[in-house]
């Protein structure tokens, strides 16, 4: 488990190492009201726990899990503020500062489930007042969708979206429980073109190629052994 | 309080629905663990305390679109009927989809009660908080066990003393939608429908051809154009962004009154999930065929000699006497005719019919079907057809006439049609096994029957092939809920079979009788015998037959399975050996078993897909038939 503290610190870190050079104490001082000193203690400490690469008089840089880290509070408090602004109708001031305090305890779940709740990207509205929509919207889409065909057995994924032209077939996929937002378990996909047998929550479903790729989904790992 | 009320049971394909309706109204009703055995709906009624209960089973439906065929049906007859009460059957062991369908019916202002079946296997695996339930739905919520008739007494108290409840629980769409729906409402201070305006207008945007009739051009226009605006805005269509909102809906009450008991997979779970691998799935799959198979020919055969021996010992003499007194050609006609009826039902319809309906009762409820299905999806596609196509053709492999109704759970018609001639022309029915066996199976070899089948396999892989060939349309991909394996119940396989065999009788004993008579009286009148000579360029030149043989074939068009029967009237023994070689016997069997079906399946086939399509698939079997026949005449004359 991460401290919010050392969150706070990577999330301003990676933000400040977007431009593509190392980060200035100074800079994160600055950034984290906090003094230069206190910052190169930190430092010490982050690099002592594998997230930075601190040299004196260079600056710092990220290591992978630090990235990672960094990246995700980061796109946690950017989606917060949206969905605190477009959905709650909160000020841009007020949902920054609320932002701040839920992106350390926002699970990744929740985070995903805002996620397509507010079906990122296409719904950033044109002249949103948002800053940085472009961003955040390219931030959600991290992990980018796939067809349900392009998903291996044992993995589990949540709907996205529907990819189809055809409105009786459509029809008969919603009418079957696949809704995006619902999760949904791979189960077996069966040889020479066979169709893809799914969990979702307790039903058993079997679904031909065809129409299996027409349902995009995201994955989210393995699913839950029973 | 009102002394009459009227019900419809709603409720998913396989939930346990057909079952509550039976015992609730002692009106049987078929129901299978394999989705869609109630086509049309049912009646029934039951008194409680002086309040006469009319209660009715609609078609299993996912949902009330009224988009798919069951759909359809189950929207427009709610509307017609317009019922007192709702009873939503849900399945407790899964219960988001009925919960989603229970919306659907509150929004449309039904008074509804939600029952959860199969809460003895639910309360296994989880905890349902049905008080909360209830409360957050805002109708009564009734846990009931259906096959053993736990909970049903309280569903007909409440229906009789309170009747369900209007609840103004309703689903919180997206907020683009709910601006729709007031300004679709806005326009629209006038209510006549009876329904609530909220439900009618969800109806309309979720383009439920029903309610769309109840609409006006302007506002219909008005509503597409709202459509397309939102899924411009959305990049989704406006249904899925509704259902979307109902899973939602749904997933968070079943977060609210389910918690699951943690367990380790049951010992029947581990054995549906096997059978749906492809290994050991394969393998168990072949051994159940080839068990149905033996099962069928083999018992079959044993029960149809018995029974033979005990009518011939039962009915010995009367038919001389029934000829005798009604005197003359047609004496002797009618009593023939009417023998030969009952005999076929002794020898062909009991033991091969009754037996192989009994037979695929059980393996229906035991839900393996849909694992048959499945398990051969993949080798079906290749020939334009899909894995549904297997049920018709096991069905086939006991009668055709069942089986060309059963083609309806395919699709499209073209799909039906294909199928529907593969079973004609290659699928051998129980008379016609019976012919196989009787003739090469006696008194050829294995080696002989083993050739026809392997023969009738190609046939059907190159039939389905060609046709799916020719008919160029795209093949509709497979669809399926999988249901977990139970042991089936004697009382549902046995009024199962019962009713199916009824049917079978009502269709089929009409024709056979009249089609018998008719024919001995073209024998009498010695007709028959005078098709020999202009017909043995066929029987003697194509075919290397004797030439009487061409009384069996056309006879065979009526009735298959006697043509053996006759075979003996016409050689004058019942040792075939004296009259036919192998050979001949093999080309025989091979001709009939493809050759056109029984005019019962002709009339099917005619029902169904109306008089062009049937007789061309008539001629051209008639046609491969006798080629294969005299190809085989061919080749066996070569060694």
């Amino acid at each position: 488990m991460v401290s919010e503290n050392v969150e706070e610190y990577l999330e301003c870190i990676w933000g400040l190492t977007q431009k593509g050079s190392p980060a200035k104490t100074k800079e994160i001082a600055e950034r984290m009201k906090v003094s230069p000193a206190s910052v190169t203690e930190m430092m010490q400490k982050l690099a002592d726990m594998g997230y930075v690469n601190y040299e004196k008089y260079k600056g710092v840089t990220l290591t992978e899990r630090g990235t990672e880290i960094g990246a995700k509070i980061k796109r946690k408090h950017r989606l917060l503020e949206r969905f605190l602004v477009d959905v709650l109708g909160l000020k841009n001031e007020e949902s920054h500062e609320e932002a701040c305090r839920l992106e350390h305890t926002l699970s990744d779940e929740s985070e995903k489930r805002i996620c397509h709740m507010m079906n990122n990207p296409e719904t950033c509205p044109d002249g949103d007042p948002i800053p940085k929509c472009k961003d955040d919207c390219s931030l959600c889409m991290s992990e980018p969708s796939v067809p349900l065909t392009d998903v291996v057995k044992g993995d589990k994924a949540v709907i996205t979206h529907l990819v189809c032209d055809d409105t009786v077939k459509m029809r008969r996929i919603i009418s079957m429980g696949i809704v995006p937002g619902r999760t949904l378990c791979v189960e077996d996909r069966l040889p020479m073109g066979g169709p893809i047998v799914l969990m979702i929550q307790d039903c058993k479903i079997a679904l031909a190629k065809d129409y299996a790729a027409m349902v995009h989904v995201s994955p989210t790992g393995r699913c839950d052994r029973r | 309080m009102k002394d009459e009320v009227l019900v419809a049971l709603l409720g998913h394909p396989n939930v346990g629905k057909s079952v509550v309706f039976s015992k609730l109204t002692g009106v049987s009703a078929l129901s299978s663990n394999y989705p869609g055995t109630t086509v049309e709906f049912q009646e029934g009624r039951v008194v409680h305390e002086g309040v006469k209960i009319d209660i009715f089973d609609l078609p299993g439906t996912y949902g009330l679109t009224g988009v798919s065929e069951d759909e359809k049906v189950a929207t427009k007859l709610l509307a017609e009927k317009n019922p007192d009460c709702v009873v939503v059957i849900a399945d407790a062991t899964r219960l988001e989809p009925s919960l989603v369908l229970t919306f659907q019916v509150l929004e449309l202002g039904y008074p509804t009660i939600l029952v959860l079946n199969q809460m003895d296997v639910a309360r296994k695996r989880s905890t349902i908080d049905v008080n909360r339930l209830s409360e957050v739905l805002g109708i009564p919520v009734v846990p009931t066990v259906a096959i053993t008739g736990e909970g049903l007494d309280e569903v007909v108290e409440l229906i009789s003393k309170a009747g369900g409840r209007r609840s103004d629980f309703s689903v919180a769409y997206d907020s683009h939608i709910e601006d729709i729906l007031r300004s679709l409402s806005d326009l629209l201070p006038d209510w006549a429908i009876n329904h609530p305006k909220r439900g009618a207008l969800l109806k309309l945007l979720e383009g439920n051809e029903f309610f769309l009739e109840k609409f006006s051009e302007g506002l219909k226009a008005k509503v597409e154009a709202e459509k397309n605006r939102f899924e411009a805005h959305h990049k989704e269509a406006i249904e899925v962004h509704m259902n979307r909102d109902r899973y939602g809906e749904a997933g968070r009450i079943i977060s609210e009154v389910i918690s699951p008991i943690p367990r380790k997979m049951s010992r029947r779970e581990r054995i549906s999930e096997l059978s749906l691998r492809p290994w050991p799935g394969i393998p168990i799959l072949a051994l159940v065929l080839l068990g149905v198979f033996s099962m069928v020919v083999f018992v079959g055969a044993y029960i149809e000699t018995v029974f033979v021996s005990v009518y011939q010992d039962a009915t010995g003499g009367f038919f001389d006497w029934m000829a005798l007194s009604i005197g003359g050609d047609l004496g002797a006609a009618l009593s023939a005719g009417l023998d030969l009826t009952m005999m076929s039902i002794v020898a062909i319809v009991i033991p091969y019919i009754l037996l192989f309906y009994l037979v695929l009762a059980a393996l229906e409820d035991t839900g393996y079907l849909p694992r048959v299905v499945i398990l051969l999806d993949s080798v079906m596609q290749k020939f334009g057809l899909n894995g549904r196509s297997v049920i018709p053709m096991i069905v086939g492999s006991g009668c055709n006439v069942p089986a060309i109704l059963a083609t309806r759970v395919l699709g499209s018609r073209r799909e039906r049609l294909i199928l529907s001639s593969v079973i004609i022309l290659a699928v051998p029915c129980g008379a016609q096994t019976v012919v196989i066996l009787g003739l090469v199976g006696s008194y050829g070899s294995i080696y002989h029957v083993a050739a026809i089948y392997a023969i009738l396999l190609a046939l059907i892989v190159i039939t389905a092939w060609m046709m799916h060939r020719l008919m160029k349309f795209e093949p509709i991909g497979l669809m399926i809920e999988v249901p977990d394996l139970t042991v089936p119940r004697l009382d549902n396989v046995l009024s199962k079979t019962y009713h199916r065999v009824k049917d079978f009788f009502i269709i089929a004993f009409p024709i056979l009788l009249v089609s018998s008579i008719a024919l001995e009286l073209l024998m009498q009148y010695d007709v028959l015998d005078a098709m020999v000579d202009p017909f043995s360029p066929i029987t003697v030149g194509l075919l290397g037959l004797p030439a009487v043989t061409i009384i069996a074939l056309i006879f065979g068009v009526m009735r298959k399975e006697m043509s053996l029967q006759l075979l003996v009237v016409l050689f004058g023994t019942a040792d075939f050996a004296l009259a036919m070689t192998v050979d001949q016997m093999f080309v025989f069997s091979l001709v009939m078993a493809t050759y056109v079906p029984c005019v019962s399946a002709f009339s099917v086939m005619f029902k169904e897909f109306g008089l062009k399509d049937s007789s061309k698939v008539i001629v051209g079997s008639i046609f491969i038939s006798f080629m294969l026949g005299g190809l085989a005449n061919f080749v066996l004359g070569l060694f």
